[in-house]
């Protein structure tokens, strides 16, 4: 049995001369080739009046380039089986690609007209600004989205991050084609995009035709995005329900503000994440809501990871008569995770977990990909996969309690909730 | 790629499927057991999902969290799903923890305890689930159009069941639901990933071998041909969003009209995928209905997708509506799409680029060996793993004549079922 995961010594990185950099990896079981990359710019770009300006932006990119209009460009892609997908985050404009090895230069070429050279057609304008409205009306009666774009108001407050990626309807219906070019002008760039590959292909001539593609895309002098405003999180506790009536279940979100990924308290707050609420049926308040209380079909806890502030989380969603037994119970296990250690087993089990689902992340070419990016994104180091399980295995109960500690401050709880109305 | 494949039965009947693949050291198990909500009868809807909940709460030799934290401990996941056909569970763990994998589906698969307290506190997690799907309109709407599109075969029926019934089924359902279906005799073993084929089969044999089958009563429903008229209905509910749901008859997967079923599928609203992992999706903009429902502004998306059934059962196209349009407007540029196949508008070429995108689909879901697992025992439930080993060949067979044909019989504007869900109207 082999043990060959993506490393210094098999990870081809290069630098490309328009400031973009792309890690290949060679998966030589696989006819295929998944690519993943992040560029400027995110959703922070969105000013007052105009959020969801970028991800229109994202959402016209697909209609149409300068060389293939909007029939001629899904023709293309579609008949290969193959797929671009474009999508704003917050910070960041993530793509994606899959197809067969041998389509993967018209595929690329594809992907870099698409980012480079959009055409924003006129015609197209109006059919996505309704997509849009319709996706805002259907997110409107999801009480999991409700919930959390409650939480990120209640915890960002005057923050970029308060607002959702999507934008609001009447800012985006407001926006104009020229809106759209101008940002497009403004903010998109090769300069620090990353790119990850993995897939059939040798990572130099994987890299030879990415350096063609994406690595020959050059701009002059774009516009760097705002950048991110200092954070300080509420000081006391805020709680909101958004009544949606005619919902059966109400989902629950309880949270703070989490360490930063970069940070050296990431890795002990992720062990303690998994025992909080991931491990095995969800942790310990999987165990106290759903499997002792039988109060939700789901209960979990999650640990944001990016490069700007990021929640850490439990989430559920629960009968509305049970909301609030299941905040109670979820506080009391907060309460115990701040007020004692983990135990040795608990600790144990995590720590083995951690080490042991690796080669499970990496059984896809996406998730190599997506391993690739993190490195980079955070700067883990082309050996990150390799150093983590000594990293992991260095962490102790007490550095579990020293992180529940400082981020779970019970009196400074965001709690969202959506679903039927409050009695 | 390595791609040995091993079959063979134990003597108390279970069926052994092993393919060794040595791309990553992890393996997938996969425990199917020939039942699912098909087999189950009025007034017991849900019995086999509950079941499968009732799984993971221990036997005599293991606690569920004793299990659930092994699995974990290595790295591992596991999990289960119950569909109208079968009832299937999966563990994917790192190569040399196989074992604990065998050890706890072999012990589950005779010593479910099926605790009374349990049992109800189970109750209210899957009422919770139900709640959960409930929030969704099309939930709501596809659990209204599937009771219309059959008239008595279990198909009609949700998976997770109605809830008069799952709140009065009783612990006694439940465990002689589980004493009568999982036994050997009614179990395919399935094992993808990194192993050495005799070691793991004296393994399974240790495991396995001992325990007994007896018969299996099972309740066989009886398929149902066409959908005999045009049923419409209409559900109301909050929401600013407008659906529409158009269900037809589809062949049962171990028949000839399948295959060119799926090419028609795929001309009509883009390719379906029928991996449970990894495989990605293709986008359908170039599909029929995208282009002349979505491109001129009749509706906001389009989306179908063709499931592998044992008898003849539902597809159903699913359609964002735009708040502009009127529905019989909406059904009529619908159906103009379809008549133009069923008039024999069809190219060659439309063809060629449905099996491109299947094998494409193929390609990557073979990327996975969790997937790779799932087909190991999901092409046995329907019909024989050559299925799936024959699938693209079988497409590539398919003529516009075939696809022209199945759109004339089974995409009858009189045989089907039309829903719309629509927003209450605010004062």
């Amino acid at each position: 049995m082999s043990q060959n995961l993506p490393h210094a010594g098999n990870i081809l990185r290069t630098s490309f001369n328009n400031s973009s950099t792309l890690l290949a990896w060679h998966n030589s079981t696989s006819p295929a080739v998944v690519i993943q990359g992040l560029l400027p710019p995110g959703t922070v770009a969105d000013t007052p009046g105009q959020y969801g300006l970028a991800n229109l932006t994202t959402a016209m990119l697909m209609t149409g380039t300068q060389k293939h209009d909007f029939q001629a460009l899904h023709e293309k892609i579609e008949s290969l089986g193959a797929s671009i997908h474009v999508q704003s985050g917050k910070l960041m404009t993530s793509f994606a690609l899959q197809c067969l090895a041998e389509d993967l230069p018209t595929i690329l070429d594809l992907l870099t007209e698409i980012l480079s050279q959009p055409a924003f057609p006129e015609k197209h304008f109006a059919r996505i600004q309704s997509q849009i409205l319709t996706t805002l009306a259907i997110r409107a009666q999801d009480t999991a989205a409700m919930a959390d774009q409650a939480f990120d108001r209640l915890l960002y407050q005057t923050h970029p991050f308060a607002h959702p990626s999507i934008g609001y309807a009447q800012d985006m219906m407001a926006l104009t084609l020229d809106d759209l070019r101008a940002f497009h002008s403004d903010y998109y760039t090769p300069q620090n995009m990353i790119i990850a590959a993995s897939g059939g292909l040798a990572p130099e001539e994987l890299t030879k035709i990415v350096e063609n593609t994406l690595g020959a895309w050059h701009k002059t002098a774009p516009q760097k995005q705002p950048d991110l405003p200092d954070f300080f999180p509420p000081t006391k506790s805020q709680r909101e329900h958004i009544t949606m009536e005619d919902k059966s279940q109400t989902d629950l979100i309880i949270g703070v503000l989490g360490p930063k990924t970069q940070g050296d308290d990431f890795q002990a707050a992720s062990i303690a994440n998994n025992i909080l609420g991931q491990f095995g049926m969800m942790g310990r308040v999987g165990e106290s809501v759903r499997e002792k209380a039988g109060l939700a079909y789901y209960v979990q806890s999650a640990l944001g990871a990016g490069l700007g502030p990021t929640p850490w989380q439990v989430v559920a969603g629960v009968n509305p008569s049970n909301l609030d037994k299941a905040i109670a119970l979820i506080k009391e296990e907060l309460h115990k995770f701040i007020c004692m250690p983990v135990t040795t087993e608990e600790l144990e089990d995590s720590r083995a977990q951690a080490i042991g689902r690796l080669p499970l992340a990496l059984e896809s070419n996406t998730g190599i990909t997506r391993s690739l990016l993190s490195m980079e994104r955070y700067q883990l180091g082309l050996n990150h996969l390799r150093d983590l399980p000594a990293k992991l295995a260095a962490i102790t109960a007490q550095d579990i309690l020293t992180v529940a500690q400082r981020y779970w401050n019970l009196d400074t709880l965001i709690i969202s909730s959506a679903g039927k109305e409050i009695a | 790629m390595q791609n040995t494949l091993h079959k063979s039965t134990l003597e108390n009947g279970l069926q052994i499927y092993l393919k060794e693949i040595h791309t990553a050291p992890i393996v997938s198990l996969w425990l199917w057991y020939d039942i699912g909500a098909r087999n189950e009868v009025p007034g017991k809807t849900g019995l086999s999902h509950w079941v499968e909940h009732m799984q993971f709460k221990g036997t005599a030799n293991m606690t569920g969290q004793e299990m659930d934290h092994a699995i974990a401990r290595v790295g591992g996941y596991w999990n289960a799903f119950t569909s109208q056909d079968w009832t299937t569970y999966l563990e994917t763990l790192p190569a040399n923890h196989l074992e604990l994998a065998l050890k706890i589906e072999a012990d589950r698969m005779q010593n479910s305890l099926f605790d009374p307290d349990d049992v109800e506190m189970e109750r209210t997690v899957i009422l919770s689930e139900r709640e959960g799907a409930e929030n969704d309109p099309l939930f709501l709407l596809g659990e209204a159009t599937e009771a219309l599109a059959f008239q008595t075969h279990p198909y009609r029926n949700e998976v997770l069941g109605f809830q008069a019934d799952i709140e009065s089924l009783t612990r006694d359902d439940l465990y002689g639901h589980y004493k009568n279906y999982y036994q050997p005799q009614n179990a395919r073993l399935c094992l993808a990933g990194d192993f050495d084929t005799p070691t793991v089969l004296k393994m399974i044999e240790d495991y396995f071998g001992a325990i007994p089958s007896h018969p299996v009563k099972k309740n066989i429903p009886t398929p149902e041909g066409r959908i005999t008229q045009t049923h419409h209905i209409e559900l109301e509910g909050p929401g600013d969003a407008h659906f529409a749901e158009i269900v037809y008859r589809s062949p049962a997967a171990n028949t000839n009209d399948f295959f060119a079923y799926t090419i028609l599928d795929s001309l009509l609203a883009g390719p379906s995928s029928l991996n449970m992992f990894g495989s990605g999706g293709i986008s359908n903009r170039t599909s029929r209905l995208y282009k002349a429902l979505v491109e001129n502004e009749i509706v906001a998306g389009v989306f179908a997708g063709i499931n592998a059934t044992i008898d003849p059962g539902s597809y159903s196209f699913t359609l964002i509506c735009r708040p502009d349009r009127a529905s019989e407007d909406v059904i009529k540029r619908f159906d103009e799409q379809i008549e133009d196949i069923r008039n024999g508008n069809i190219k060659k070429a439309e063809l060629e680029r449905a099996v491109k995108q299947a094998k494409a689909l193929f390609v990557y879901g073979a990327d996975n060996i969790t997937n790779q697992g799932f087909w190991l025992g999901y092409a046995p439930s329907f019909a024989d793993y050559n299925w799936f080993l024959q699938y693209i060949e079988r497409l590539q067979a398919v003529t516009p004549e075939q696809v022209i044909a199945i759109a004339q019989k089974y995409f009858s504007p009189d045989e089907r079922v039309v829903g719309f869900y629509n927003p209450i109207k605010k004062d």
